[in-house]
């Protein structure tokens, strides 16, 4: 017979790091709980222990000084509301509300989005294209990873076994934004295809999530001042796409070159 | 007020035992393997193991086609198959010591696809056909022996040859429709318990006489030896019908000499029952008038690896096939066909949407191709009252017009009709039938009714109770609706077919009477309604009271990406007379949500033989946000008409109306669901075949 999995639960984030450093990847890191409790449902996960972050203190805050700042318990309900947010990151809080029901949206954290690195999500490519950096904290040392190096691919990141990830830094300054979300069935069914755009400072980013392992963003597509249709088109050759329920690698590479294309005319 | 909504409601799952066990099931890997060996050596103390040896001695059971055992004996016939079960002290223990079960298995071949299954040479699924005697096999089976054909069903009227001979026009197309799972909120949940030497089980079932007459046949009992209680359900759509697990949890009890009890985990239902996926091929011939001569239609029902009642959701996907017109000649071949995949069951529809998608689509191929509007079209051939149907009898109380119509007016469809779609149905009623009701007066003025008809959250125990107290003349606060039971409710077909309310509500009336003219406590009522086909020509009565029901879509499609979506969608159904108003609205709207499920989103997906959505994260219901801006529905009343079912009535023609509308763009659709992706390869078939 199994043993019942630890349900270790600390109160502050110095015992949460501390417990992270002792028992490294032997826990599985709880936040809002939506994706772990799927995953243990379908027992594609049963961890020797949980550590769940619930009742850690401080870690729900929201700060704006130039850039925006999330702690890791933050929901996605709370971002998609946040008159603040709305309004100077107005993408970021559309992506989050386009994630899931608000049933979920109450109970999923900034957090665990990026950490679980579920290829099928809204708000990495959102994050990524506007340049966002999570901030990974141990025992031993505080740092900042760019969400283009911290998901490397499906469930992976390059989170360490003693390291969690305590907050999202958002730059901030004028941009424009958006996030296409193109769902094959329900509405509230996850993505097949995600397109991420900003323009910020003459520059651009193009990111397309949910087709893949991880966000795809290729730095050389993104000439600012191409056609839309021609980096469309671009993004569906370089892009790697798998097939599944939500549809074949080749259906997802169409789709990209007209979601890319489009999200690009909405900024226009 | 209604326990549903103060939550005093009891479901099924909620039944407990002193002292039970929970049950959980072991299941094979593969779609088709031989079992070599079960080994439980490994599980605690304190937990029962059911093995194939355990039952090697039962009875094999099947409402039509006695092809199934209560655990898989020698092989193991789909991916999810039940080779064994344990029953523990709680649900978890149960969780932790199924997954402790070692079987071995060598593969087999597998056959995964309806049409393949029929060709010569196909790995035959059941070596023979045993043909049932019981309650549901109320029509003429043919098996064809040395296939993995249980069940063929023919309508043979007129001269199909010679009708297309006469034709100015003739269309033909080919169509699949995927498997779909009901999604009931609950599960199937039931508990077992033998109380010397009877067995007794609590289960939420449509179907408790049919249930009864299994477990009796299963263990060797006398009829009186078995008693099956069905609670209210959360839901159902056809998923509790006829022996799901309740022989399980009875042979579990009967080892462990404890009640049983045992709750489907979600990711199961998929592996328990699901929908008919089907082909249907359809031909039409019409003059250049748009006068209808000829109908020549293939059905392939996939029934998966135990036949369940797919002979006979076959048989009514074939005779509703023509639809609601005059066609002198038809020719109509349906077959129910193993494959080895999740046993295909009863759904919402019951076989009638999948060739209502297929001809509708159809008839308007054929406007098309005659320049005809596809509404002139069926308005020219549809049944009128005394029309002859194709099985030969005479149709009355006939409304097929006046239900298209007002489908049709409410999308505007002669203001313009690009985007628009139309489909009109019948579906027939469980036939040959009988229901039986009884009504006794207590104390202080109530009255108490006994009847089987089972309450899925239709509201069919509020529905009977409101017309047990216009007819007793009380108010109906003083009806008690006893909880269906074997021992106290007399015998009824069981809870299918949109058949209660018109069944029950005409034997109420005897019972009623009963009552008054006896001058006793109890009265009872009895309805009989006789009928059924030959299968080899599909002469006879199909259905003793036809459903009827139209529908009207309109779409937008992104030509993009393929992705549809439904702006407005209508139905309107014959209701003859409404009982219960609130409910009769709720069952439109919730068939038209299955339907538009049905139509853009739900199908069950296999890869390597195994279901891979079976959650629902993969598999999609339709959610608020998806429905059309305008969902409008119309129940049609006829001063003293009598009561029409109405449970599955607006189920069928949804999907065909929304295709119709795709369709009208220019988009030759011919698979369900319309998924993006089948919309855009439909849309490039059209490029590349220019008509």
């Amino acid at each position: 017979m199994s043993t019942e999995p630890e349900w270790l639960e600390p109160t502050s984030l110095e015992e949460a790091l501390a417990l992270k450093a002792e028992r490294g990847e032997a826990v599985t890191v709880v936040a809002g709980g939506t994706f772990v409790g799927i995953l243990v449902n379908q027992r594609l996960l049963a961890p020797e222990a949980f550590l769940s972050l619930q009742r850690v203190a401080g870690l729900d805050y929201m700060r704006a000084n130039g850039e925006l700042r999330l702690g890791a318990l933050v929901t996605h309900r709370t971002v998609e509301l946040s008159p603040l947010v709305r309004e100077r990151w107005p993408a970021l809080a559309h992506a989050f509300s386009l994630v899931a029901s608000p049933r979920v949206r109450n109970q999923a954290t900034v957090g665990g989005v990026l950490a679980d690195a579920d290829h099928a999500s809204d708000p990495p490519a959102m994050l990524l294209a506007l340049g966002a950096r999570a901030v990974a904290r141990s025992v031993r040392v505080e740092r900042e990873i760019p969400i283009e190096e911290l998901i490397v691919g499906f469930y992976e990141t390059t989170l360490e076994p003693d390291e969690l990830l305590v907050e999202v830094r958002v730059p901030g300054g004028p941009h424009r934004a958006t996030y296409r979300k193109f769902r094959s069935r329900s509405h509230e069914g996850r993505p097949a295809v995600g397109v991420a755009v900003c323009r910020r400072n003459g520059e651009l980013r193009v990111v397309v999530g949910a087709v893949a392992g991880r966000p795809q963003w290729f730095p050389q597509l993104c000439d600012p001042v191409a056609d839309p249709a021609e980096i469309g088109r671009a993004y569906a050759e370089a892009i790697e796409a798998i097939s599944d329920v939500s549809g074949s690698a080749e259906y997802r590479r169409r789709v990209v070159a007209v979601e890319v294309r489009r999200a690009l005319e909405e900024l226009r | 007020m209604d326990p549903r909504v103060t939550g005093a409601v009891r479901y099924a799952e909620e039944v407990d035992l002193p002292g039970q066990l929970y049950a959980r099931v072991v299941r094979s890997p593969y779609p088709h393997a031989r079992i070599l060996g079960v080994d439980v050596s490994a599980l605690p103390d304190g937990c029962v193991a059911l093995v194939p040896d355990d039952v090697r001695d039962l009875q094999p059971y099947g409402v039509q086609v006695q092809d199934q055992t209560v655990l898989a004996l020698d092989r193991a016939l789909y991916a999810g198959d039940a080779v064994a079960a344990v029953a523990a002290p709680t649900p978890r223990a149960a969780e932790e010591a199924a997954a402790l079960v070692d079987v071995r298995y060598e593969e087999l071949p597998a056959v995964l696809d309806v049409l393949e299954a029929v060709r010569e040479g196909a790995p035959l699924v059941h070596e023979t056909h045993a043909l049932a005697t019981g309650g549901a096999a109320y029509f003429g089976l043919r098996p064809q022996q040395g296939t993995n054909v249980c069940h063929r069903f023919r309508v043979r009227h007129g001269d199909a040859d010679a009708g297309f001979a006469e034709a100015d026009a003739v269309v033909e197309e080919t169509y699949r429709v995927a498997g779909a799972q009901h999604v009931a909120m609950e599960p199937n949940a039931c508990v077992a318990r033998w109380e010397g030497g009877r067995l007794e089980v609590w289960t939420g079932t449509q179907t408790l006489f049919n249930l009864r007459e299994e477990l009796a046949r299963i263990f060797g009992l006398p009829l009186e030896r078995v008693r099956v209680v069905s609670p209210p359900m959360g839901g159902s759509f056809g998923a509790k019908t006829f022996l799901r697990t309740e022989a399980i949890a009875a042979a579990l009890s009967r080892k462990a000499e404890r009640p049983v009890k045992l709750v489907l985990p979600r990711s199961e239902a998929w592996l328990t029952l699901n929908r008919h996926p089907a082909v249907v091929r359809v031909r039409l011939g019409a003059r250049a008038d748009g006068t209808l001569v000829a109908a020549d239609i293939d059905c392939y029902a996939d029934t998966g690896a135990y036949a369940d009642s797919g002979p006979g959701v076959a048989q009514k996907m074939g005779f509703a096939a023509p639809g609601p017109y005059r066609i002198p000649n038809v020719r109509v071949d349906a077959c129910c066909v193993y494959t080895t995949l999740p046993p295909n069951g009863a759904y919402r529809g019951y076989g009638q949407m999948q060739s209502t998608w297929a001809r509708e689509r159809t008839l308007d191929l054929l406007a098309d191709r005659l320049g005809l509007d596809p509404l002139d079209l069926r308005l020219r051939n549809l049944l009128r009252d005394g029309d002859m149907y194709c099985t030969g009898e005479t149709m009355r109380d006939v409304h097929f017009a006046e239900c298209l119509e007002s489908a049709a007016a409410a999308v505007g469809w002669r203001e313009g009709r690009r985007g628009k779609g139309l489909a009109v149905m019948l579906k027939g009623m469980q036939t040959p039938s009988r229901a039986a009701i009884a009504v006794e007066a207590g104390g202080d003025d109530g009255f108490t009714i006994y009847c089987a008809t089972a309450e899925m959250g239709q509201g069919a125990w509020r529905t009977i109770s409101l017309l047990a107290a216009e007819l007793l003349g009380v108010d109906v606060s003083s009806i008690r609706f006893a909880i269906p039971d074997t021992d106290t409710a007399p015998y009824d077909t069981r809870t299918t077919s949109s058949r209660s309310t018109y069944m029950m509500g005409r034997a109420l009336e005897a019972a009623v009477r009963d009552l008054r003219e006896s001058g006793g406590r109890r009265g009872f009522g009895e309805i009989v309604n006789e009928g059924g086909l030959d299968p080899d020509t599909g002469r006879g009565i199909a259905s003793t009271h036809w459903h009827q029901g139209a529908a009207a879509a309109e779409v937008r499609v992104d030509e993009e990406t393929g992705k549809v979506e439904v702006v407005r969608l209508h139905t309107s159904v014959y209701a003859g007379r409404v009982v219960n108003r609130p409910a009769a609205e709720l069952q439109n709207e919730g068939s038209m949500i299955v339907g538009l499920g049905t139509a853009l989103f739900e199908e069950v997906v296999i890869a390597d033989g195994a279901v891979v959505n079976a959650n629902l994260s993969d598999y999609s219901v339709p959610s608020f946000a998806d429905l059309p801006g305008r969902l409008t529905q119309e129940l049609l009343e006829r001063g003293g008409a009598e009561i029409h079912g109405l449970g599955e009535t607006a189920v069928p023609p949804v999907p065909a109306a929304i295709g119709n509308a795709v369709a009208s763009l220019g988009i030759p659709v011919t698979g369900l669901p319309l998924t993006p992706e089948r919309v855009l390869e439909a849309a490039e078939r059209r490029v590349e075949s220019p008509a």
